[in-house]
């Protein structure tokens, strides 16, 4: 074999401007490859390292639809109560989601706001200011996230009046708040203007009554059994609840959510991978036909008909080997110009990611090339493995 | 009695055309001995190259048999007959069949390495061919930088690696000037001196008329055999 490997290499030196196309047009289409495999995978190892990141790892809501999308949790003090006395439950935090306008020059701006516990772990990472314990309403301790403070100029400190637009009142109530600290939140867009303050303040803002939630976020305690004996407890004290696991977060949104980019990048895979076996391919049999007469007279001087066929897969294998490994690093770059763009889209999170690199993405890569340099030598193997040496001989005198 | 280096028995060899079968040898029998000179003659389509592939085991007949070293090569699987090829059979073609990315040092040194020969012996031996057909001043050279008789002198060395016990030469002369065809035939009339059996198929009356032995071919068959005596 190392032999046959040698002799493809000469053989493609030989040409080396079928060389260059064929290793340029491998690398095209590998880095393509590269980068639908990045995208079959990467969307879902990036949520998982986000739900992660969270340090909550158990979510709680009222209803099977999609999260913070069904009906509110009734009665959240007294089942944070309870919860809070389970072993397997670290810390229980509550989110109210809300929205308000903000008067402010040029226009007024939509302003998405949370109500959560203030004494219970935050999901947000505070970078100035400091964390707000007390839950008044008159001025409202507020949290807010980077774009809000540049878009009204605001700093730690600045008072700022938040009208709801939110639950059943039929027109804006105005909630008085200071900025208390300056933060980024989980699962912020790019472009999204966010603010935190107590659930007392969310209540009053959206002219609510009720001691309601949207979602309960849980941290299990890992010497109690994690995250699924927390879900179990939750599930077993609230049947009517929905306790998610990250890890069936990230197992449900992979199957339905998710499911749509896995297809779209599982087509353009499969009609990637056809191509480039076209290339190379076409280009081996070409190669093949111009040399009949070489390999006739080889087979004659007695190399086997494996040994010549050995050749041809070794071109093949030197082919896409050569481009497979140039597509690597130019499919890297490729995917981080694509991720920017796709991350640039309204809502997306910023620190959502399309595009992730991981060895078992470059391990599906290295074997669909390996089975990509076999697939393109058949035809050409064929054709050497079929080739009748003395016709063949006998042609090439004649012509 | 001596036992031949290569015989073929009533072979016949029918090629299935389109246009319909094309019987190219009928019941042809020619048998080499060991050191032997066969010269092979006849018009264009007599046959002649298709016995001279059928005694190189690069085809086999469509009747009869070829027997090398008392087996009927016909019952050889392919790599059987590549193997015997290799070792047993030396072949010169017309157009030489050098290949263009390989030195003539490396052009003969191929069919050793396929045969296993150790790195040692194949360089030796490449040194003893290239100076036997007087290529050693060319050994680094490709075959686009040599003349037409210098890459047949390589391709007969090529011919030559594995020490083989027959060389078969297909119109060896074809391609090349009358002075430079005088060359190559020396150099025949030498390596069958040397105890090579030839057997050469041509169609230029002088280079048949150096063999011992002169088979005359037409419509696929043998029709005359003379053999010349030592002057």
């Amino acid at each position: 074999m190392r032999r046959a490997l040698a002799f493809a290499w000469l053989r493609l030196r030989r040409e080396p401007g079928r060389m260059l196309l064929g290793v340029i047009g491998v690398t095209a289409i590998g880095a393509l490859l590269f980068d639908m495999l990045l995208l079959s995978n990467g969307l879902l190892v990036s949520f998982r390292e986000r739900l992660d990141r969270s340090g909550f790892d158990v979510r709680v809501i009222a209803s099977e639809s999609a999260v913070i999308a069904g009906p509110p949790i009734d009665g959240v003090s007294a089942k944070l109560n309870e919860l809070e006395r389970e072993p397997s439950i670290a810390a229980v935090q509550r989110v109210r989601a809300a929205s308000a306008d903000m008067a402010g020059h040029p226009s007024t701006r939509h302003v998405a706001v949370a109500g959560v516990d203030l004494n219970a772990p935050v999901p947000w990472t505070l970078l100035e200011g400091s964390p707000p314990l007390h839950p008044q309403i008159a001025p409202a301790p507020l949290v807010i996230n980077r774009n809000l403070a540049r878009a009204f100029h605001l700093t730690v400190g600045s008072p700022v009046v938040l009208n709801g637009r939110c639950g059943d009142a039929s027109r804006p109530l105005p909630l008085d708040a200071t900025v208390a600290g300056i933060a980024e939140f989980q699962n912020d867009a790019a472009d999204a203007l966010t603010a935190a303050t107590s659930s007392q303040a969310v209540a009053a803002l959206c002219g609510e009554r009720g001691d309601v939630a949207d979602m309960l976020l849980v941290r299990s305690n890992p010497a109690a059994g994690g995250p699924d004996a927390a879900a179990a407890a939750i599930r077993a004290a609230f049947p009517a609840l929905h306790a998610l696991t990250n890890e069936q977060i990230v197992e449900r949104f992979s199957r339905v959510e998710f499911s749509y980019f896995r297809q779209l990048s599982s087509v353009l895979t499969t009609v990637t991978l056809f191509f480039g076996l076209l290339l190379i391919t076409v280009l081996l049999t070409v190669s093949v036909n111009q040399q009949l007469g070489e390999i006739a007279a080889l087979r004659a001087l007695g190399l086997s008909r494996a040994r010549v066929m050995a050749g041809v897969l070794c071109e093949s294998a030197l082919l896409i080997g050569f481009g497979g490994i140039a597509a690597v690093p130019i499919g890297g770059l490729l995917s981080r110009w694509l991720d920017a763009i796709l991350r640039s889209m309204p809502g997306i999170p910023a620190d959502a990611r399309f595009f992730v690199f991981t060895l078992h993405a470059l391990e599906i890569h290295a074997l669909l090339l390996v089975i990509g340099a076999v697939l393109a030598a058949v035809y050409p193997m064929r054709l050497v493995a079929t080739l009748p040496i003395a016709a063949t001989l006998r042609r090439e005198v004649v012509s | 009695m001596t036992v031949s280096v290569v015989a073929a028995h009533a072979v016949s060899r029918t090629f299935v055309m389109p246009a319909g079968s094309v019987r190219a040898l009928r019941h042809v029998s020619l048998s080499v001995q060991p050191g032997e000179y066969v010269s092979v003659v006849g018009p264009s389509g007599c046959g002649k190259s298709t016995l001279l592939h059928l005694l190189g085991c690069i085809d086999v007949p469509t009747a009869g048999s070829v027997v090398m070293d008392d087996v009927d090569v016909s019952t050889l699987t392919d790599s059987a007959r590549s193997a015997l090829r290799l070792r047993r059979i030396g072949f010169v073609f017309q157009r030489f069949f050098l290949l263009p990315m390989l030195t003539a040092w490396e052009n003969v040194e191929l069919p050793q390495a396929e045969a296993g020969v150790s790195r040692a012996e194949r360089r030796e031996r490449t040194r003893e061919l290239l100076e036997y057909v007087g290529l050693s001043a060319r050994a680094s050279h490709r075959p686009a930088e040599l003349s037409g008789g210098e890459m047949q002198r390589v391709a007969i060395a090529r011919a030559l690696a594995n020490r083989p016990g027959l060389l078969l030469a297909d119109e060896p002369t074809g391609e090349l000037d009358q002075a430079t065809g005088a060359q190559i035939v020396s150099l025949f009339d030498r390596l069958n001196a040397d105890g090579t059996a030839l057997v050469i198929v041509t169609h230029d009356p002088e280079v048949a008329a150096r063999a011992a032995r002169t088979v005359r071919m037409r419509d696929g068959e043998i029709v005359e055999e003379t053999t010349r005596t030592c002057s």
